[in-house]
This record gives C-alpha cells, structure tokens and sequence, in this order.
C-alpha cells in the first residue's frame, strides 16, 4: 500500500519514541548495574558509569543465595514445561483435528479456566497442598503453575496444528499409519518449531511468576528467586547497584530465548488469543 | 522383555483408532485442570463460608454461613479497595488501549527497521513483575531517581518527589509502571489484527482520497472491533486477578490508597492467616468479574449493530 512521506515520518517518530520507552528502564537498569553505589546515590545523575564496574555482579553472585534461588526457578520452570507439554500437546491436537460434540465447549472451557482469579485458587492451593505434603516443593509449585500455563499452551498449540493440513495425516493413514503414527511421525516433526515456542512461553511465564511461589514456598529448598530477590529487597535493604544486577540476571535467560524464538512465539500468541 | 514394547506400542495403536480416542488425548489435561483448578476454587468457595484462621485453629473450621459476606458491608477496607479495584482496572485498561493502538498503527507501515522495533516494544510485556517493579521504584526514587532529575531540570517539579509515599500519586504512578508493562499486550494483537485487514479496502479509501484520519477511524479500528473486545476482556480479568505489582511498589499504601481487591484478599490470607474472609473477598471478586465481562461483551456486541 502507498503511504505518503508524511505518514512515514510520523510512523518513525513514534515508533521510536516507543521503542525508547519499552527499552530505557532495562538499559537504564543495565547502567545502574555497572555503576559503583556512590554513582548511583546521587541527585546529579551521571549518564554513564565511570569507571564501569563488575563488581556489582560479583556482589550479588557471591554475597547473596541468588544462585540456588535461580536454581530452584529453573527445575520449577523445566517441570512446568514438562507437564504443560506432555499433557498440551495432546490436548491441542485433540481439539485441532477432531470434530466431536463438546469440542468448542471444551475450547471455551479451556480459555474460562483462565479467567479464575488466581487469588481465590491460591489460598485453597495452600490448605490441599500442605495437607497432601506438597507445599513448598518444586513439583508442587510447577503442577500450580499449569492451573493457568496449561490452558494458555493448549490454545498457542492449536493455532500451531491449525496450520497443518490434515491431508498429511490421512496420507499417512493410507500409507497404513496408525492415527497415533500420524501424529507423532507426520505432525509433530512440522510443528516442532512451534512446540518450541510455546515450551519457551510456559518457562517464561513459570521463570517469572511471583504470587504463587511468595504463597506456596516457604523455605530456601524450593524458592525461587523472584520471592527471594525481593525479599532481599525488603528486608535486607539490597543495595540498588546489587538489586540492578541481580534484575539483570534474573531476566537474562529471558531475554535470550525471547530473542530466539519472538517471532513464531509471537505468531503463536497472537493466533491463540485473537481467535479466543 | 522384548515383547512387552511391542504389545505397548499396539495398544496405544489400537486406542487410537477407537472413537474414543479425541477424548483420551484430551484426559491428562482434564485431570490437571480439575486438580489444580476446578477443585481448588471449589473449595475456595467453600472456604468462603467456614471459619478458618490459621493462626488460631482453637476456633475450628465450621460453617458460619454468609458471616464472611455481612462483614465486608461493614469494612471501609473492602469498599476503598472497591472503589480503587475500579479506578485501577479502567484507567490502566483504557490507558495500555490506546498506547497499544498507536504503536500497532505506526508498526502496521511497514518501514526498515520496524521488525527489530516491535522486538524491542514487546520486551517490557516478557519481564517479570518483581524486576519491572523495582527497576520503576528505583527511576522514581526520592532520592535518586532519574526520572524525578529529568522532570526537575526540565522545570516541572520543584524538587525530587516520593511518588509511592503520596496519597495522591501513588495510585497513578502505579498505574504508569502497569501500563509500561502491559500495553505490548494490546500492541502484538492489535498489529496482528491489522495485518488481517484486506489491501482492497485501503486501495478503495485511496481512490476515494480518504485521510489519514478517515482511514484510521473508518477502516482501521472498525476491523479491529473483535479483536479490541477480547483483548480488553482479557487483560482487564489479568488486571483484576493480580495484584502481584502493588504488592511490590506500595503494599496497597500509603494508608489505603492503593489497595485493590485482589491484594487486599491475597493479605488477609498471607499475612492474617484469615483465610475464610480471604476466600469470601475472592469469591465476590469472582462474581464482579463474571458480571462485569459478561455486561461489558454484551453492551459492545449491542453497539456494533
């Protein structure tokens, strides 16, 4: 389509002063982290440290149980993933190939699920999982965390299979394959791109997640470290040089897997939640 | 030995080629779902007419019928929290809309570079709330915040301000730092949702020699409409479910007043062991939930006639 110069310069303009704020709180924080806290305790605000320092990362790497805290995150994050995949990628399949009755209700019940206050799941979850002897261990707070990452990979995953014809299945079933053959040796190979995806999703989302590991973790054995690195926070007083590094590493693995997979992810997000 | 995967793997065949097999794909995220979902706000409801205080177990956990309900008439807490819940969700919402709007508009051109841009826009959406939070309580620090410098040597405040320790800005601070955080949401679906939008109709707004304005206004947030719909419903339940960011920045203060429903909810149990008037906060916080998605989709449809 033509657009005149005009509106090209105006779409610039303003994507880039968004641009600046999506991005200056991380960048800024980024500095922060290399700064030396007297640089950082001021009201005449330096641009850029002088001289950087790593010290900073040292600080909070050594100092402070921000490593197991991020490995606890990892295992809850890596068996959230696991459950969500496992159980979700059937599920999707399911409502992505078949035609039976209930099947949009069983679509719309997935997307209603989500909409259950979290809070009022939360505290029930606290009373059965201490009662079953599940509170405060890292499957119990991964299985939680499929309560709502569950339903959102189901409707990712649908989109995904949604966009593979279902002549390759019937091709195969001639071909003498069984529907469970189909499925694991014809359909998943292709969606494997965005099965990656939306597993990436799910461990963001479990990496990241607060309320439910603040109320279903109680110990250093499963916290993780968003719980802990606020805790800190709160109760240590962290200083903000060690606080910024720390936020920095926290979200690394974030952001490199963000920058792996955004685009299909995106795509994937964008189906499930457009079509819901 | 060597026999039983063979006999497996044509189990599973068989089953799958059996009519119920579209069901049994679909059990284990049943089964989840009811465990982690389905039963828990169950017995959430039920707990919401129980006593039960978990630091004074002496009082037992009996029915105590709508007790937990009559006691909200009477807590100014719950009625400030309500009134906040309200200002919270509809200021953020309409605020991340239009941010979300614009950037998917100028996103929607097309230019070199826009790919990495959206990247980029998208990012605050994938951090998590306790480093969003900090990183923002930190540029809007009393002390040392960059953002109180900007704002003094461009000569709109007179000195460094606490912004969370004002009765006045705490709540639209906040609501600032929610609205970095979420508008991608609003911006990757609508930019999905104008790529959608079919070249015939902008190529008939040329001809006929529509505006920008025209254009936005009547080909553009027209095909938007269901799209805008659901994603308001959809992010203002989040909006309402989670009070993860207050509970970072403010702890629902400066006195009251940045208490919402759900933090309020999520305090009478973490921090008052309350749990039968947690559960009762929750559960109406449910209904006006149900009621108000039901209502807002309803009115929307209405109008779109």
């Amino acid at each position: 389509m033509h657009r005149s110069r005009g509106e090209k310069i105006l779409a610039y303009v303003i994507a880039l002063a968004f641009a600046f704020f999506a991005a200056f709180p991380v960048v800024w924080t980024f500095i922060t982290s290399l700064k030396q806290e007297k640089d950082i305790i001021t009201r005449s605000i330096r641009l850029l440290p002088d001289p950087a320092t790593l010290h900073n990362y040292v600080a909070i790497w050594t100092q402070s149980n921000l490593p197991p805290l991020m490995w606890n995150s990892a295992v809850t994050s890596f068996l959230t993933v696991l459950i969500c995949v496992g159980a979700g990628t059937l599920a999707a399949y399911s409502v992505s190939r078949y035609r039976y009755a209930g099947r949009n209700h069983m679509l719309l019940f997935f997307l209603l699920v989500r909409m259950f206050p979290l809070v009022l799941m939360v505290i029930p979850l606290f009373i059965i999982m201490r009662n079953i002897g599940l509170l405060d261990t890292r499957i119990g707070l991964a299985l939680a965390y499929t309560g709502f990452l569950l339903p959102i990979f189901i409707w990712m995953m649908k989109g995904f299979f949604d966009a593979i014809p279902s002549e390759l299945e019937e091709a195969a079933r001639i071909d003498g394959c069984t529907r469970l053959g189909g499925m694991v040796r014809v359909v998943l190979p292709l969606v494997k791109g965005g099965l990656f995806a939306c597993a990436v999703f799910i461990g963001i989302g479990a990496w990241n997640e607060y309320l439910f590991a603040l109320m279903l973790t109680t110990s250093g054995g499963s916290r993780t470290w968003p719980v802990g690195l606020q805790l800190m926070v709160g109760e240590f007083q962290l200083p903000w040089g060690a606080l910024a590094a720390g936020g920095m590493l926290s979200i690394l693995p974030v952001l490199v897997l963000f920058a792996l997979v955004q685009r299909s992810m995106v795509r994937g997000l964008a189906a499930g939640a457009v079509k819901g | 030995m060597s026999e039983s995967p063979v006999l497996k793997r044509s189990l599973a065949a068989r089953l799958s080629d059996g009519r119920a097999w579209p069901w049994l794909l679909l059990v284990p995220a049943l089964l989840l779902v009811a465990a982690v979902v389905l039963y828990p706000t169950l017995t959430g409801m039920d707990i919401s007419f129980r006593q039960m205080r978990l630091n004074r177990p002496a009082l037992g956990t009996g029915y105590i019928g709508f007790t937990h309900y009559l006691a909200m008439l009477n807590d100014t807490v719950f009625w400030v929290a309500l009134q906040n819940t309200a200002v919270w969700v509809v200021v953020t919402v309409v605020l991340e809309l239009l941010l979300g709007l614009m950037v998917a508009l100028a996103l929607d051109v097309e230019l070199p570079g826009f790919r990495t841009i959206a990247v980029i826009v998208l990012l605050p959406w994938f951090l998590p709330v306790v480093v969003a939070g900090n990183i923002w309580a930190l540029m809007l620090d009393a002390r040392l915040g960059v953002i109180n410098a900007a704002l003094v040597n461009l000569g709109i405040l007179s000195d460094f301000k606490a912004w969370f320790a004002d009765p006045a800005w705490a709540l639209p601070a906040a609501i600032l730092v929610e609205a970095w955080h979420g508008f991608p949401f609003f911006a990757l679906l609508l930019l999905a949702g104008l790529k959608g939008v079919p070249t015939e109709l902008y190529e008939a707004a040329a001809v006929d020699g529509a505006s920008l304005w025209h254009r936005i206004r009547h080909i553009q947030i027209p095909a938007l409409r269901m799209i805008i719909v659901a994603s308001v419903v959809l992010r203002a339940i989040s909006l309402m479910n989670s009070p993860e960011l207050l509970l970072i920045l403010t702890g629902g203060g400066p006195g009251y007043s940045t208490q919402v429903l759900s933090l309020y909810a999520f305090q009478k149990a973490y921090r008052e062991f309350n749990f039968g008037y947690a559960g009762a906060l929750s559960v109406v916080m449910f209904l006006l939930l149900m009621v108000g998605s039901w209502v807002y989709v309803r009115t929307s449809n209405a109008l779109k006639d």
